[in-house]
C-alpha cells in the first residue's frame, strides 16, 4: 500500500502544524513584547552602556535575515557554547529576539509620542520618573502602539514560518512533508497558504477591534 | 571556543560570489517588483471597481503568505503544469510578485499624494488621460515613494536570503557550504549577520542620498 493520496488523517496533520504555528507566535510575541518593552524602558531611564547596546542589537537584529539569525541559534550556538539546542530553542530564542528588536523601535516612538509639556507638568507636580512612567505615558503609550503592533504581529506570523527550515513541526514543515509524500504542490501549499492567510486575517481583525474599543472615548457619539 | 575570524579568510572569494548573485537577484527583483506595483498601483487607483478589487486581492494575497509558502508554490507548483524554469529564476519570480505587492502599496500612496491641481492643469492643458498618466503622474509618484521603495528593496535583499532553501547559491546558501567546510557555524554565520546589516545599512544611506537628490526642487518650498 503506497501512501501517495491523501487521506483524512491529512487534515490532522495540518491542524497539528497550525496549532504549533500558533503557538510558537503567540509565545515568542509575548516574549519579545515583554523584553521589547523592557528596553524601552532602560532607554526611557538613558542608562548608560546599556541603552547603546541595545540600539545596536536592535538595529542588528532588525537589519539581517531571520534565517540567518536561526542559523546563528541553531547551527552557531551549539557549536561555540558546546551547549545542546533542540530546533523548538532556536525558534523560540530567535524569534522572540527579533520580534523584541520591533517592538524596542515601537516603544520608543510610544514613548516619544506622549509630549513633554505632559511630562514636565507631571515631574513639577512631583511625581517621580517611575510614576510619569506609569500613570502619564505607560497608557497614552499603549494606545499609541496598538495599531503598529498589529501590523508586526501580523509580519511575525509570517516570519515563523521560517522556523520550519531549521526542523520545527509548523505549518510550513508539515506542507513541505505532504507536498514531499503526495507531490501535489499546487493543492498543498495552495491550502498552506490559505491556512496562513487566515491567521493573519484573524490577527489583524483583532488587532483592529481592541484599537477601535481603545478610541471609542474619542469617537463622535452623536448628539 | 575562541573566536576566530582568519579561518574565513580563505573563503572571502566564494562568499563574494554569493553576494555577487544576491545583488543581482535583488537587482533583478527590485526592477520586476516595480513594473508589476506600478501596473498594480495604476489598478489599484482605477475608476473601475473589479479591477480596484482584483489588485487589492492581490496584494493582499502576497503580503499575508509567508514568502517561503510562495516560494515552494512556484518552485514545486511551475514544473506540474509543465514549466520547466530554473532556481535562480524562480527566486526572481517570486521576489518580484512578493515585492511587487509591498511596491504597488508605495507606488499607490505616491499617486494618492498627487495635487488634483496638477491633474486639472493637464486636462486643461489638453493632455490625454495616457500621457497625463506617463508623463506627469508617475513620474512624481515614483520620485516621491523612493524612501518607500526603497524599504522594500531592503526588505528585498534580508528576504533573498530565503531563496537558499530551493538550492539557490547566494550570500547565504555560500556562507552554509563554508559553514559545513569549516565546521565554524558561528563565525561564519555571526559574520553573515553583520555583512547583511552593513549591506542594508550602505543602501539605506544611497536611498536617501537618491530621495535627496530627485526630490532636490520639492526641498526648497520645505526648508
Amino acid at each position: 500500500m503506497r501512501y501517495t493520496d491523501f487521506t483524512p488523517y491529512d487534515l490532522l496533520l495540518l491542524a497539528k502544524g497550525l496549532g504549533v504555528t500558533i503557538g510558537l507566535f503567540l509565545a515568542t510575541s509575548l516574549i519579545g513584547l515583554v523584553i521589547g518593552v523592557l528596553w524601552g524602558v532602560i532607554r526611557y531611564y538613558r542608562v548608560p552602556f546599556l541603552t547603546p547596546l541595545i540600539t545596536f542589537i536592535s538595529e542588528i537584529l532588525k537589519n539581517s535575515p531571520v534565517l540567518v539569525q536561526l542559523f546563528l541559534v541553531f547551527f552557531g550556538f551549539p557549536a561555540f557554547f558546546h551547549l545542546n539546542v533542540t530546533p523548538v530553542q532556536a525558534a523560540v530564542v530567535t524569534l522572540s529576539a527579533n520580534t523584541a528588536a520591533f517592538i524596542y523601535v515601537i516603544a520608543v516612538a510610544a514613548i516619544e509620542s506622549v509630549g513633554r509639556d505632559q511630562i514636565e507638568a507631571a515631574r513639577v507636580f512631583g511625581l517621580t520618573r517611575w510614576q510619569v512612567l506609569r500613570h502619564v505615558i505607560a497608557p497614552q503609550a499603549g494606545a499609541f502602539s496598538v495599531g503598529p503592533l498589529t501590523a508586526l504581529l501580523v509580519n511575525q506570523l509570517q516570519v515563523t514560518s521560517l522556523i520550519s527550515v531549521i526542523g520545527v513541526m509548523d505549518l510550513a514543515k508539515i506542507g513541505a512533508n505532504l507536498n514531499l509524500r503526495t507531490l501535489k504542490p499546487f493543492i498543498v501549499w495552495a491550502v498552506v497558504g490559505l491556512l496562513y492567510y487566515l491567521t493573519a486575517k484573524l490577527v489583524a481583525a483583532m488587532g483592529e477591534r481592541f484599537e477601535k474599543r481603545l478610541r471609542a472615548h474619542s469617537e463622535f457619539r452623536g448628539l | 571556543m575562541r573566536l576566530d575570524l582568519t579561518i574565513l579568510t580563505p573563503y572571502l572569494g566564494f562568499l563574494g560570489q554569493g553576494a555577487l548573485l544576491t545583488a543581482v537577484i535583488c537587482v533583478l527583483s527590485l526592477a520586476g517588483a516595480v513594473i508589476l506595483g506600478m501596473l498594480v498601483a495604476i489598478a489599484r487607483t482605477s475608476a473601475t471597481p473589479w479591477v480596484r478589487r482584483l489588485a487589492f486581492a492581490y496584494v493582499d494575497l502576497f503580503r499575508n503568505i509567508p514568502f517561503i509558502v510562495q516560494l515552494f508554490f512556484f518552485y514545486y507548483g511551475l514544473p506540474e503544469i509543465g514549466l520547466y524554469i530554473d532556481a535562480i529564476t524562480t527566486g526572481v519570480v517570486a521576489l518580484s510578485i512578493a515585492g511587487g505587492a509591498y511596491a504597488s502599496d508605495a507606488i499607490r500612496s505616491g499617486i494618492l499624494a498627487i495635487d488634483n491641481g496638477i491633474l486639472e492643469a493637464a486636462e486643461v492643458s489638453g493632455l490625454s488621460k495616457r500621457v497625463t498618466f506617463t508623463r506627469i503622474v508617475l513620474p512624481i509618484a515614483l520620485r516621491t515613494s523612493v524612501r518607500p521603495l526603497g524599504s522594500v528593496l531592503i526588505n528585498m535583499i534580508l528576504t533573498s536570503s530565503i531563496l537558499s532553501t530551493i538550492t539557490v547559491n547566494e550570500l547565504t546558501g555560500q556562507a552554509k557550504i563554508v559553514a559545513s567546510d569549516t565546521f565554524r557555524p558561528f563565525e561564519v554565520y555571526a559574520v553573515l549577520l553583520i555583512v547583511y546589516a552593513a549591506l542594508t545599512w550602505l543602501v539605506s544611506i544611497g536611498i536617501g542620498r537618491l530621495h535627496h537628490r530627485l526630490n532636490r526642487d520639492l526641498m526648497a518650498e520645505v526648508t
